[in-house]
Formats: C-alpha cells, sequence, structure tokens
C-alpha cells in the first residue's frame, strides 16, 4: 500500500472510466439484440449488487485491500494461493484490455503497424502513471472525465443535427422474450463491465472518507450503466440492428456516419480519443490492482520498482496470450466470461462475505453478551 | 650544504603566509573584536577591502585637547551621500564642544545619542556586523578609544526609478512596476496592503554576495505551515550568490525535473498584492524586480491580473481563449503532420485536395517541412529577443521574407505549413505567462516527433503523459492541477471561469488558511433600487 489519499468524487470518477473503459468501444450484449440496452441495464443492477459485496467485506475490514482480508477470512495459506490467484486474475485483464486495445487500433487506424509497437507504447504511458501513484491517477480522471463528456456531448448533438436517429430501430420491444435478455445479463454484461469493479476493493482503504464510498460507487456504475444503455441504443438506433450486431466496434460506425455540411465528417479522432483513456484507465486499474496485490502478498517495500517488470509481463501477455483477434475473442468468450469472471467476480466474494458475517457474527454475539453481562454487573 | 628536509619546510611557511594574505575573507578574523585604536580599525578595513577606491574614510577631530579622533567610513554609490554629509559629518564637526563641556560621558554614547540624527542606529562589536552594514550602504562611525562601531542607515543611491513594467502589460489597472531595489518594492507593496499583518522576513542569502531576500505574506490569510515551509527552504539554501529570484527558484522548487514552472513571477506590484490576499506568499530577492509567488497552480498561468479589474464574462472568454491558445501552440504543428501523414482520410476531401496540390512540389516529408519551419522561427525569435534594438526591424523584414514568401516560392515548404507555423508563433506569443509559454515551445517538438511516429495514437498520448506529468506536479504541497483535478468546488470560481466579483466569496481553499477564508460580507451583489421598468409606481410620484 502506498501513502496516498483519494476522494469520493475521485473514486466515482475512476469507476465511471472503469466501467466505461472498453465497454463503450465494443458491441456488448449485442446477443440481446435490440434489447441490448435494457441487458446492460439489468447487468448494471447486478453490478450495483455485486458492488454491496464487495463494500460490505471492505466494512468489515476498513484498513485492509481485498488480498489481505483474504488472509483472514479463508487462513493463511488459502489465503496466499487465493491472493495469488487474483493477482493472475487482475494480470490477465490487464494484458486482455490491452490486447483489445491493440487490435482495434490496428484493425481501423494502423493496419501496417505492428501489434508490440502499439501496445509497449501505451504500457509505457501506463507505466508511467502507476509510478506516480493511486492520487495521480484519479487527478488525471478526473481531467479525462471532462473531456470525455465534453466529447460525447459534442458527438451526441452533432448526431442529433446531422439527423441520423430512427428510433424505430429499437422496436419491437423484447422481441425474443425475456429469456435471451436473462441469458445475456447472466453470461455477459453482469461481468464485462459491472462485476469487474472488483479492482476497486484494492484501492477502497485510500478514500478520505470511508461513508462516501457506497453513494460514490453506486453513482459511478449507476451513470456508467445508463452511459453504455445510451450508447448501444443510439449504436441500434442510427445504424440499424444488422449492421450494429456485425459491426466490430459499432461506436465507431455510428460517429463515422456523422456529416454535417460536408465539412464535420469522418470524426474518428473522437473515437480514438475516447477510446484511448477509456482504455488507459481500465487497464491502469487493472494493472494498479496486480501491482498492489503483488506487494502486499510478498511484501514488496518499494513498491515502484515492481512497475517496470509488471508492465513488462503485461506487455508480453498481452500479446502472447492469443495467436490472432479471434482466437483472442473466443478465449474472451468462453474462458473469461464462463470460467474466470464468475469465479472471481461472484463465487468468491460472496463465499468471503458469508464467512466474514460468520466469524463476525460470533465476534458480536460475544461483544454483546459481554456488553449485556457489564450492564447487568453494573445494575446489580 | 643546505638539506632538502629544510628547504622544504620553509616552503611550506612562505606558502601559509601567502594564504593568509590572499584570502580576506577569513571568518576567524572578522568574528574578532573591533580593536580600540582608531588608525588600527581604519588599516584593517583598508585591509580587509583591498584599498577599494569606493571605500570613502573621513576622519574628523571629535576632541582636539585630548585629542579623540573620529572617522566616518562609507561606500560611495550605494549609501546616501547628501544624509552622510548633512546629518553625520556636518553635526559631529559642528557639536564638538559636546564632549569638552561634559568629558566624563563616554565620547561613542554622546556621539550616537546626541550628535547623529538618523534613523536606524546599530552598535557593532564584532568586524563581520560592521562589513555587512558598510557593504549594505551603512554608514560607520569609528571613535578613537573605543572598541565598538557604529552603523547608521544612509543606504540609497542611483537607483532605476519606478516604471511601467515590461512584461504582463495591460490595458486597465497600475503602471508601477517592481525596481531592483527591495526596499522599493516592498513599499509599493505595502501601499497596497496598509495592514500591520503584512509581514516581511528578511534574510541574507549568499555566503559572498549576502543578498537581501525577503519572505512576505499576511499573518492571518497564509496558511502557517506553507510560510514554514517556505521559510526553512530558504534557510537550507548555502549557495554563494543569489542574482536573481530564479535562482532561489530553482533552489525550493518541489519538483525540478519538469519544465512547467512551479512558481509565478511577476514584476506587477498589484499581482503580488491580490496574491497575498489569496493566502499565497511572495518572496522578494534584492537586485531584481521580479518576486516570486508561491505556491503556485497551473490554471494562474492562464489567468491575467486585468481579468479582475474587467467584467467576469469577458474575463472568462478570454481565459477559454488563452486555453485553446496553449493547446494551439502545443500541438498544432503536430495535428497538421498527423493528419497530412497519417489521417488522410479524416481531412474532408476539398481541404486535403487543396493540401495535397501545394505539397506537390515540397520535397520534404510533412515532419521535416515542419521542423524546418519550427526552428527558423525558433532563431529568428531568439535573435529578435537578443539582438540590440535598432536591429529588431531588420530581423522582422528577412524573418517576414524568408519564413513567408521565398520559402514557399522556392518550393521548401507549402502555403499550408507557413500557416501552421504562424498561428503557433501568435498563440505562442498570446500565452499570458512567458514561463509556459517557454514550456510549451518545448513540448511541441516532442509533440512532432510522436506525431510524426504514430499520428494521432501519439498525439493522444502525449496528452495523457502530459496530463500525468502535470497533475503530478505539486507546489509546496498544493496539487498544481488545483481546483480542477483535485476537484475543488469552492475553487471554480476563480479558475476557467472568473464568477462575478460579489460570487467570490472565499479564497482558495487549499492555499489560504483555514480559519479565514471569507473574504467579503454577505449580500455583495448589487441590488440597487430600480427607477425605470417594472417596478411598482409610487401614487405620490403620479401626483407631481
Amino acid at each position: 500500500m502506498e501513502k496516498a489519499k483519494i476522494g469520493a468524487y475521485q473514486l466515482f470518477v475512476l469507476i465511471l472510466l472503469f466501467e466505461l473503459g472498453s465497454a463503450v468501444l465494443v458491441p456488448i450484449a449485442i446477443e440481446a439484440k435490440r434489447d441490448a440496452w435494457l441487458a446492460i441495464l439489468l447487468g448494471m443492477v447486478g453490478g450495483i449488487l455485486l458492488f454491496f459485496v464487495y463494500y460490505r467485506l471492505y466494512r468489515f475490514y476498513p484498513k485492509l485491500v481485498l488480498t489481505e482480508y483474504i488472509e483472514k477470512l479463508v487462513g493463511k495459506i488459502l489465503g496466499k494461493i487465493l491472493s495469488f490467484c487474483y493477482i493472475l486474475f487482475f494480470a490477465y485483464s490487464a494484458a486482455r484490455v490491452l490486447r483489445d486495445f491493440g487490435e482495434m487500433l490496428l484493425t481501423y487506424a494502423y493496419v501496417n503497424t505492428p501489434l508490440f509497437i502499439v501496445n509497449t507504447l501505451l504500457i509505457l504511458v501506463i507505466i508511467y502513471a502507476i509510478q506516480k501513484g493511486i492520487e495521480v491517477l484519479a487527478r488525471t480522471g478526473e481531467l479525462f472525465f471532462i473531456l470525455l463528456y465534453l466529447l460525447a456531448i459534442t458527438g451526441f448533438l452533432l448526431l442529433i443535427f446531422s439527423g441520423l436517429f430512427d428510433l424505430k430501430q429499437l422496436k419491437p420491444f423484447l422481441e425474443d422474450g425475456w429469456g435471451l435478455v436473462l441469458k445475456v445479463v447472466a453470461s455477459q454484461t453482469l461481468y464485462v463491465p459491472f462485476g469487474e469493479a472488483i479492482v476497486f476493493a484494492m484501492i477502497f482503504p485510500y478514500l478520505k472518507d470511508s461513508k462516501k464510498i457506497k453513494i460514490a460507487g453506486v453513482c459511478g456504475i449507476l451513470l456508467s450503466g445508463i452511459n453504455l444503455a445510451l450508447v448501444m441504443a443510439i449504436n441500434i438506433s442510427v445504424l440499424g440492428i444488422d449492421l450494429a450486431s456485425r459491426s466490430q466496434f459499432p461506436l465507431l460506425s455510428t460517429v463515422q456516419s456523422i456529416q454535417i455540411a460536408e465539412f464535420l465528417e469522418r470524426l474518428d479522432v473522437f473515437f480514438m480519443v475516447s477510446m484511448v483513456i477509456g482504455i488507459f484507465f481500465k487497464v491502469s486499474l487493472y494493472f494498479y490492482a496486480a501491482v498492489s496485490a503483488t506487494t502486499i502478498l510478498f511484501k514488496i517495500k518499494e513498491p515502484s520498482k515492481l512497475v517496470y517488470p509488471m508492465g513488462l509481463a503485461i506487455l508480453f501477455m498481452s500479446i502472447t496470450i492469443a495467436n490472432s483477434y479471434s482466437e483472442h475473442i473466443k478465449e474472451g468468450l468462453i474462458v473469461t466470461t464462463r470460467f474466470l469472471h464468475p469465479f472471481f467476480l461472484v463465487v468468491i466474494p460472496v463465499i468471503l462475505l458469508g464467512i466474514a458475517y460468520f466469524k463476525n457474527w460470533g465476534r458480536k454475539r460475544k461483544s454483546q453478551n459481554g456488553a449485556k453481562n457489564a450492564s447487568m454487573s453494573q445494575k446489580g | 650544504m643546505p638539506s632538502f628536509f629544510k628547504l622544504s619546510q620553509r616552503k611550506k611557511l612562505r606558502s601559509k603566509v601567502k594564504k593568509q594574505k590572499e584570502d580576506p575573507m577569513k571568518v576567524d578574523e572578522l568574528t574578532e573584536p573591533i580593536y580600540p585604536l582608531l588608525e588600527d580599525q581604519l588599516s584593517f578595513i583598508k585591509r580587509k577591502t583591498g584599498n577599494s577606491a569606493d571605500v570613502v574614510v573621513r576622519k574628523a577631530s571629535f576632541d582636539e585637547k585630548l585629542g579623540i579622533k573620529t572617522a566616518v567610513v562609507y561606500v560611495e554609490g550605494i549609501s546616501n551621500s547628501q544624509s552622510i554629509n548633512e546629518f553625520l559629518i556636518q553635526s559631529i564637526i559642528m557639536n564638538r564642544e559636546l564632549h569638552r563641556k561634559s568629558p566624563e560621558k563616554d565620547p561613542f554614547d554622546i556621539l550616537k545619542e546626541e550628535i547623529v540624527a538618523l534613523g536606524d542606529v546599530k552598535i557593532h562589536l564584532d568586524w563581520d556586523g560592521v562589513f555587512q552594514s558598510l557593504m549594505s550602504g551603512e554608514t560607520i562611525v569609528l571613535v578613537d578609544g573605543c572598541s565598538k562601531a557604529l552603523s547608521a542607515s544612509t543606504r540609497g543611491g542611483e537607483q532605476r526609478s519606478i516604471e511601467e513594467p515590461g512584461s504582463q502589460v495591460t490595458v486597465r489597472g497600475p503602471r508601477d512596476g517592481f525596481t531592483e531595489s527591495i526596499g522599493t518594492n516592498i513599499s509599493l507593496v505595502r501601499r497596497r496592503i496598509q495592514n500591520p499583518n503584512l509581514w516581511v522576513e528578511t534574510m541574507k542569502i549568499g555566503t559572498v554576495t549576502k543578498t537581501d531576500v525577503s519572505l512576505v505574506y499576511i499573518k492571518g490569510i497564509a496558511k502557517e505551515d506553507i510560510v514554514n515551509e517556505v521559510r526553512s527552504r530558504l534557510k537550507r539554501i548555502e549557495i554563494d550568490s543569489i542574482l536573481e529570484s530564479g535562482y532561489i527558484e530553482q533552489l525550493i522548487e518541489d519538483e525540478s525535473f519538469t519544465t512547467f514552472p512551479t512558481f509565478y513571477y511577476t514584476e506587477r506590484p498589484d499581482i503580488v498584492a491580490g496574491n497575498l490576499l489569496e493566502g499565497r506568499v511572495s518572496i522578494m530577492v534584492n537586485g531584481t524586480p521580479f518576486a516570486l509567488i508561491a505556491p503556485t497552480v497551473f490554471i494562474q498561468f492562464f489567468q491575467s491580473v486585468e481579468d479582475y479589474y474587467s467584467r467576469a464574462y469577458l474575463a472568462t472568454s478570454l481565459r477559454f481563449l488563452r486555453i485553446l491558445i496553449f493547446f494551439i501552440s502545443i500541438i498544432a504543428p503536430a495535428s497538421y503532420i498527423a493528419g497530412t501523414t497519417f489521417h488522410q482520410e479524416m481531412i474532408p476531401t476539398q481541404l486535403l485536395i487543396a493540401i495535397a496540390a501545394q505539397r506537390e512540389t515540397v520535397p520534404f516529408p510533412a515532419f521535416v517541412e515542419a521542423l524546418i519551419m519550427e526552428v527558423a522561427f525558433e532563431i529568428l525569435r531568439e535573435a529578435g529577443v537578443r539582438m540590440p534594438r535598432a536591429v529588431g526591424s531588420a530581423i522582422s523584414i528577412v524573418g517576414a521574407l524568408v519564413i513567408g514568401q521565398a520559402a514557399v516560392q522556392a518550393g521548401i515548404v507549402s502555403p499550408a505549413m507557413v500557416i501552421i507555423v504562424a498561428i503557433t508563433a501568435i498563440a505562442n506569443f498570446a500565452t499570458p505567462s512567458f514561463a509556459v509559454a517557454i514550456s510549451a515551445r518545448i513540448i511541441r517538438f516532442l509533440f512532432m516527433v510522436v506525431a510524426a511516429t504514430f499520428g494521432f495514437y501519439g498525439i493522444i498520448l502525449g496528452i495523457l503523459v502530459l496530463a500525468i506529468h502535470l497533475t503530478s506536479l505539486r507546489s509546496f504541497g498544493v496539487p498544481y492541477f488545483a481546483p480542477l483535478a483535485p476537484l475543488v468546488p469552492s475553487g471554480l470560481g476563480d479558475s476557467v471561469v472568473r464568477t462575478p466579483m460579489w460570487a467570490l466569496k472565499k479564497r482558495p481553499s487549499l492555499i489560504a488558511n483555514k480559519q479565514n477564508q471569507t473574504r467579503m460580507g454577505k449580500n455583495q451583489h448589487p441590488r440597487p433600487n430600480k427607477s425605470r421598468g417594472m417596478v411598482p409606481r409610487h401614487p405620490q410620484e403620479d401626483q407631481e
């Protein structure tokens, strides 16, 4: 743990940027077709519930991060193994997002550039940021939060002025019934992006005012969920469901379709800026969580020295985890969302919470009994 | 036969003697008490100052019967010779009989209490104090037989008068600027803040130059920890000379590995006064018109003092303009390079055709073209700054020809590039703070390099790095990007926007003292009675 303090607003901004991160760029919940926005909103509700699980765990140990209280809850050996798994999970997630980003950039802008170069550049910037610590990351977040929303509002206005909206594209509502929507929620949107907020369990103790975590977190997830649903709805209503579901990056296609006065067209820069910013914060936070967990697990005195080797590891991981983009996507759909995410984001935290309740229930009863006895003896 | 041993010993002896002669600033000699005899005193002073011509010694007999003599020593040019003549020398000569009338009194006390007709009088017992006073322009009075010295404040001499400052020119606002004299500068600030809480702590820094450095702040408004921190950092300085406030800035700043200034500097007393009133502290250095102000936040460099004198809406829009200017001066050439090299599809077709047609004859890639122009421009600017004024116009003519027409006609650069360079240059000049403008100049070249290698992706990453760097800076513990990041809602009123004066109720909360943040009373919104318009009419008025 470094010596740092962040405010509730900064946490809110970080959560928002983290959730929007890559999710706003890729077609999430597109399997739910026209009801993608509904699947996102329902996923958000589930995400908020998951956030309460993480928050409740934090309340039991308000000075500790996730990997520290795991040890307290399940014992030293099992706790260390689990912590190590979490480190791998965070690092792997960071590498996945980085790979996503590299592939995205290569597909639409830098066709001839090697993936390695693109990823190296971003990871260098991220290493620089992580070395400066969570405070600086949070402040940078505050700046880019403003920039991102300025871009979003401008883009939205431009879309309206270019007259591309067709709300009929969103109809019929619930074409395939609730079944499909709920299936998408359970298999995707619950975890990506909302359940991923577990990285903030590594950041909660830095908060100046721990009471505001709940409100900041809920607001962050709520706003990001609404924004994601809105973006997806806009994508579908502009592109139509066919194009939107076939497009690799529906937001890019939407932005590219803006055309005003034969001058404002091909505003790809908008997309690129929001992409780099979003991915930057997502990878940074995963990376930070991994570094922070490693320093705690291996009791490393200077976390800043760990940043370079970890960054290098994530960089190489991002390139070697898959041979091609399609393999990468397949891995993501099968391995990550079916096994990793349910396990790390839902099962373990819920079990931990159960153990925590159990342990503290016993303790509370004891202390209550003690208090009763004390008052009784006083009365006596 | 002279032995080798003896010879070397003699050499050692000789060298020792030489050393003593060569080192006039030897400390132990200066801490010695003042010798009692006047002749010894004067010869010591002469020896120490190396018989310098500007050290003037004027002897006068004080009591002829007893043979008591006095001497007045001062340094010509840094002391006020008129007051020395009138209030010291003349006074001593006129009052000779005072000691004769009461011979039981110590002549030194008579001199001090009845003869020297000057304000600030000090008694020195050792040579160190004597020389410090003498060198700062004070006059030393020595009396035969007394092993102490009197110093009287006669500082003065020729100085530049108060003029309008050359930097930070405003249309509306006071016209006076700091000079090279620290006394004048402090007085200019004190004239604006007529309050005993304006505290000035003066110390001497520089082992050789003994420069006066003043720490100025308003007690009760400035945060105690910040004042203490500044003071302790100033005390830490051990250097031979302080010739400008820049020396101090570089020795006490929080982060030296940055192109951005973590101090604000100004030669306008109204800016210093305004910042002191916000709770900041100012460091003034003798010998320079530039005062330092700390702690500084980044947004300060986009604020001009005139913002507070003119209407809020105008000030706000000008601040937006300045931020835009900063961005233009950093990324305009970089985005031109990125656009023409990597992202032609993003440029509207008509414009792309126009640019491509211009670039047809240009033999260089866009990056080289931009680099040539930017470097040429930087050379011109540097020449314009350093050249004697008389040659300045020649430079601008040559520059206009070289950068403008000739380069285009020769087919070396495209006209679009000239436009870009010109806009960048003007934007750079329009940045209100010179310090930030300079760092923008350096960063611009870095951005051009990343844009040439990676296009817009490189530019975006560059902006990210810039943002990380800026938000990681601190100035005396205050985050550099406050009040934007970290967001301080109460400080937003005077950041990118400036709200009207009646709404600026608080001092900046990260900087000013916590107990003393309100700066105006309630209900300061001007609400005069309306005489016309939709106001209820009084029946009496009708009758009239």
